[in-house]
C-alpha cells in the first residue's frame, strides 16, 4: 500500500467539503443571510452612523455571497471569460461582473469601516496613569554611576 | 457600454484594493475588540479576515505564477492543492468572520 504512487491523489476532508462544487452555494447562501441577520440583530436598538454603515456593508456582502456567486456558479451568469462566445449577451456579463465586483468589494469597505468605527479603532485611548517628569537625568542615574 | 467596461477593465484592481482596505479594516477593529473588550468573538474574525486576505493574495499569486510550463513541472497533485487551498481559505474566513460576529453578538448582548 505505501509503494503505490499511482494512486490518485485525495486531498484532505475538510478541504474537500469546502470546495465541493455542490456544497459551497449552498452554504455560501446560508453565511450570506446569517451575515445579515447578526448584522441586524447586532444593531438593532441602537442609532447614529455606525449602525447604519455595518448594515449597508452586511447586506451588500449577504447579496453578493447569498445571490450573485450561487448564480455563477450554477451558470445563470455567464462569467467574463465567456465573453464573445455565440449566443451570449456582453452587455450582461458586464453588468453582472460590475454589480458582483462592486457588491463584494464595497461591502468589506462598508463593514470594515462599520466594524473599525465600533471598535473604536481611530480613538486614542487616555491612560489613568499619572504623568510625571523624570527626577533625575540619564548621565546621574545609578546605572551609569562608576563603581569605584 | 465602453465607457463601463473600461471601468472595470482599469477600475478592477482599484475595486479589488477597497476590499483589501475593507478587511483590514475588519481585522484591526476585530483585534482591537477582542484585545480591549476581552469579546472572543474578536478573535474568531480576526482570523477570518487573515483566512480571507490569503486566499485573495493565492488566487491573484496564482494566476501570476501557474503558467502552463509550471503546471507541467509540478504535477498533477501540487495542481489540485494550488486549485483548492484558496476556496477553501475564502470559505473558512467566510465562516470564521460570520461566526465571530454572532459570537460578539452573543456577548454584547451578556454585556448590556
Amino acid at each position: 500500500m505505501l509503494s503505490n504512487g499511482s494512486m490518485t491523489f485525495a486531498p484532505p476532508v475538510p478541504l474537500l467539503a469546502a470546495s465541493t462544487p455542490a456544497l459551497r452555494p449552498v452554504f455560501l447562501i446560508v453565511m450570506g443571510a446569517f451575515l445579515l441577520l447578526t448584522a441586524w440583530r447586532m444593531t438593532r436598538g441602537t442609532h447614529g452612523w455606525t449602525p447604519r454603515i455595518i448594515l449597508t456593508g452586511a447586506s451588500l456582502l449577504a447579496f453578493g455571497y447569498s445571490v450573485l456567486t450561487p448564480l455563477y456558479q450554477a451558470g445563470i451568469i455567464l462569467p467574463m471569460s465567456q465573453i464573445g462566445t455565440v449566443g451570449t449577451n456582453p452587455d450582461a456579463i458586464i453588468l453582472w461582473q460590475a454589480a458582483k465586483i462592486i457588491s463584494m468589494n464595497a461591502g468589506w469597505l462598508m463593514f470594515g469601516l462599520g466594524m473599525a468605527l465600533h471598535a473604536g479603532l481611530f480613538e486614542t485611548v487616555k491612560s489613568t496613569a499619572p504623568v510625571q517628569a523624570p527626577h533625575t537625568s540619564p548621565r546621574t542615574s545609578p546605572v551609569h554611576e562608576p563603581v569605584a | 457600454m465602453s465607457l463601463l467596461l473600461d471601468f472595470i477593465i482599469k477600475g478592477g484592481f482599484l475595486l479589488d484594493a477597497l476590499g483589501v482596505i475593507g478587511l483590514g479594516l475588519v481585522g484591526m477593529a476585530a483585534v482591537r475588540l477582542a484585545n480591549r473588550y476581552r469579546s472572543w468573538g474578536g478573535s474568531l474574525i480576526a482570523s477570518g479576515a487573515l483566512m480571507l486576505l490569503l486566499g485573495r493574495i493565492w488566487t491573484i499569486a496564482k494566476q501570476q505564477l501557474l503558467t502552463p510550463d509550471m503546471q507541467m513541472s509540478i504535477g498533477e497533485n501540487w495542481n489540485t492543492i494550488f486549485s483548492i487551498v484558496p476556496m477553501a481559505l475564502m470559505t473558512m474566513g467566510l465562516a470564521g468572520v460570520v461566526w465571530g460576529l454572532w459570537g460578539h453578538e452573543q456577548w454584547l448582548r451578556e454585556e448590556r
